[in-house]
């Protein structure tokens, strides 16, 4: 049989970053795929070398349109803990709230890409309209709808008054009463389930192999999430459940993403009812001392790494980012291996690729 | 009396101003079903005459005679079929056998997609050109089975007597509901539709046969599926839901009208309800289910003749 080779990017309806993939096809089969990577790479993490460590965070905010703001504390936090600062617990609680609304956003939004790119275009209008709630309470609370510069080193730049949390909290309960008609619809809608089926499996060995993080990770049946894994504040007082499926496939990974915008909902009403009183900031010392450090976070995709080396100066000498959309892209190979045409963009879609986060 | 019919009405100035209310009204209702507003009533129009005035881009290697010719193929097939598909009664011809015409020529669009596809020396328009053809053997088998009830039952291939049996008994969609929604299902595939458009699937194969057309050749393509979907939709309420059954001239206009808008109301809500099927599933679907469904309904009209 002959063989096409279908380009998918570096521009395609389908994608919505720049990247680039060669399909050749045996008649609607996929025999072979090549993929490429690095057209939105800006030297981030060259940049963050020339800036000083306050100016950084606002920078390491733009690896994400998404997930911002979970970049700037994972970073902040590499950097506290050279400086040996901690935060305020109010601090603290301000950050992981603004974690969670994020967290929401970036499941919505990317239910809706996957609905889209199905031809499901009343789900993707729906999980879009709602997630404009999401978006309306973080520009409130930080004057920003995707870069928030909420975070500062040694806390919170925001600070919200009890009018301010129980409007958010009125706006939450509509929030949950949209995600659960979406639940309702994604967990019932049979043209849904039949597109996204067994597609892009990965065992729970193919995941420990490539490392693979995150909801893809959890719905392969592999149980890590860092925000309780870790034990620390404020998640440690919170109840909140890991969704996990074990099927592997896009379904899964739809249902835990939905489930833990659910969860997320929760969280963010527990953080504002638990709020504890006192300052959102700490003194930070002026310089930095001679060291390195780790940080690591829950985003939306799995598990984001900082590294972060200190010379003793006012620039970092090494900022290194680790993200979690990586070790997804690795297993794009395996997963496109003999599926349909059609299915391509489920499986592309089906791992919620942030290539501007890979690319940095 | 016979230009007005061929131009004006029932002819191209009314089905160009058909064309352009249901696009209009399709894309409002999926829009409010959506929580969105969706266009303004002159969107179709403005959409329509901004094609026009746009570059016409022919990629190098396509056919060029080809290529601009098969947009009208298909827009002259869907207009002539119009001619025998009558509204509110009056049609501007009608013989013993049209009904078997109007099928032929409502399936040539089908041929001058695939070619366009084809011509276009594209690989996303090959490969949705093919895909074309596949659902082509899935959609049209049960459509044209289901189409024969109404004929087989009042004993006509002539649509004027079609609708004539059901005038004196009823509709055709009550003694054939089963036949009349493999009508309804074929008529999507046969216009593309959400959510069987997957010969032109946007994160699959881009805009499908058509991705390398621009311009006037796309308006005309355009045109042409727009116009489709009318006369589709008036031969589903000629066959099934009795035309103008026993009125005629003015009074059975607005009849005829809201029974169109009915069924135009059924594509929309698929669209929107549905996501889009793979062409695999599609195939299983028609050959499993749809066409002996459709076989069975004809079995039951049979039955009913006696």
């Amino acid at each position: 049989m002959t063989k096409t080779t279908v380009p998918i990017g570096p521009q395609h309806p389908l994608l919505k970053e720049p990247m680039s993939f060669q399909l050749g096809l045996e008649g609607e089969r996929v025999a072979e795929s090549a993929m490429r990577i690095g057209y939105v790479h800006r030297g981030i993490e060259r940049l963050c070398q020339e800036r000083s460590y306050v100016q950084n965070i606002y920078l390491l905010e733009r690896v994400c349109g998404i997930c911002s703001h979970v970049h700037a504390t994972t970073y902040s936090r590499a950097v506290e803990a050279l400086m040996g600062v901690e935060v305020p617990p109010r601090g603290v609680y301000l950050r992981a709230l603004m974690c969670e609304f994020e967290r929401i956003h970036s499941h919505l939004l990317w239910l809706g890409v996957i609905a889209r790119n199905i031809g499901f275009d009343t789900i993707f209008n729906y999980a879009w309209r709602d997630r404009e709630i999401v978006l309306d309470i973080m520009e409130d609370l930080s004057g920003g709808r995707v870069s928030h510069a909420a975070n500062t080193l040694g806390g919170s730049r925001f600070d919200l008054t009890d009018e301010h949390r129980d409007k958010i909290l009125e706006q939450l309960q509509i929030m949950d009463a949209q995600i659960q008609l979406l639940l309702g619809a994604v967990e019932h809608e049979r043209t849904l389930r039949e597109r996204t089926r067994g597609i892009g499996k990965l065992t729970l060995e193919q995941i420990h192999r490539y490392c693979v993080v995150g909801p893809v990770a959890r719905a392969s049946g592999l149980d890590i999430d860092l925000r309780r894994d870790r034990h620390e504040a404020p998640y440690d007082r919170l109840e909140f459940a890991v969704p996990v499926h074990t099927d592997g496939d896009v379904w899964a990974r739809t249902l835990v993403r939905v489930q833990e915008a659910v969860e997320s909902v929760s969280l963010c009403r527990q953080i504002l009812n638990s709020l504890p009183e006192g300052p959102v900031t700490t003194r930070v010392p002026r310089r930095v001392p001679a060291g390195e450090a780790i940080s690591r976070s829950e985003a939306p995709r799995g598990e984001v790494i900082y590294y972060v080396r200190s010379d003793g100066s006012d620039k970092p000498a090494r900022v290194k980012v680790r993200t979690p959309t990586l070790t997804a892209l690795v297993t794009l190979s395996e997963q496109l291996a003999d599926v349909q045409m059609a299915d391509v963009s489920v499986v592309l879609s089906g791992v919620d690729l942030c290539i501007a986060c890979a690319d940095r | 009396m016979v230009p007005f019919r061929l131009l004006v009405y029932p002819g191209f100035l009314f089905l160009f101003f058909c064309a352009m209310l249901f696009s209009w009204l399709d894309r409002r209702i999926i829009a409010r079903v959506q929580g969105r507003v969706g266009p303004p009533w002159y969107q179709p129009l403005a959409d329509f005459i901004k094609l026009l005035t746009k570059e016409d881009v022919l990629t190098t290697g396509a056919h060029a005679l080809a290529s601009s010719v098969l947009p009208m193929v298909s827009l002259v097939s869907v207009l002539t079929a119009a001619l025998y598909v009558p509204v509110a009664g009056v049609s501007a011809d009608s013989f013993d056998g049209d009904l078997i015409v109007v099928l032929f020529l409502l399936s040539m669009p089908a041929l001058t997609y695939f070619l366009a596809g084809w011509v276009s020396v594209g690989v996303y328009s090959i490969i949705g050109g093919h895909r074309s053809l596949l659902q082509y053997f899935s959609y049209e088998v049960p459509f044209l089975i289901a189409l024969a009830g109404p004929a087989v039952l009042s004993g006509s291939w002539r649509i004027a007597d079609i609708i004539a049996y059901q005038g004196h008994t009823i509709w055709g969609a009550l003694t054939q509901p089963l036949g009349f929604l493999l009508a309804v299902v074929g008529l999507i595939g046969k216009l593309k539709r959400d959510p069987l458009d997957i010969p032109k699937a946007k994160s699959e194969v881009v805009g499908g046969p058509l991705t390398e057309f621009s311009g006037r050749k796309l308006a005309l393509w355009h045109l042409a599926l727009d116009m489709q979907t009318v006369v589709g939709i008036f031969l589903l309420v000629n066959l099934f839901l009795g035309g103008s059954r026993f009125l005629t001239g003015l009074p059975a206009f607005p009849v005829f009208a809201l029974k169109a808008l009915g069924v135009l109301l059924m594509l929309s809500l698929a669209s929107a309800l549905y996501a889009r099927l793979r062409i695999d599933q599609l195939a299983t679907l028609g050959s499993r289910w749809l066409a002996p469904l459709a076989l069975l309904q004809v079995a039951v009209v049979l039955w009913m003749r006696g």
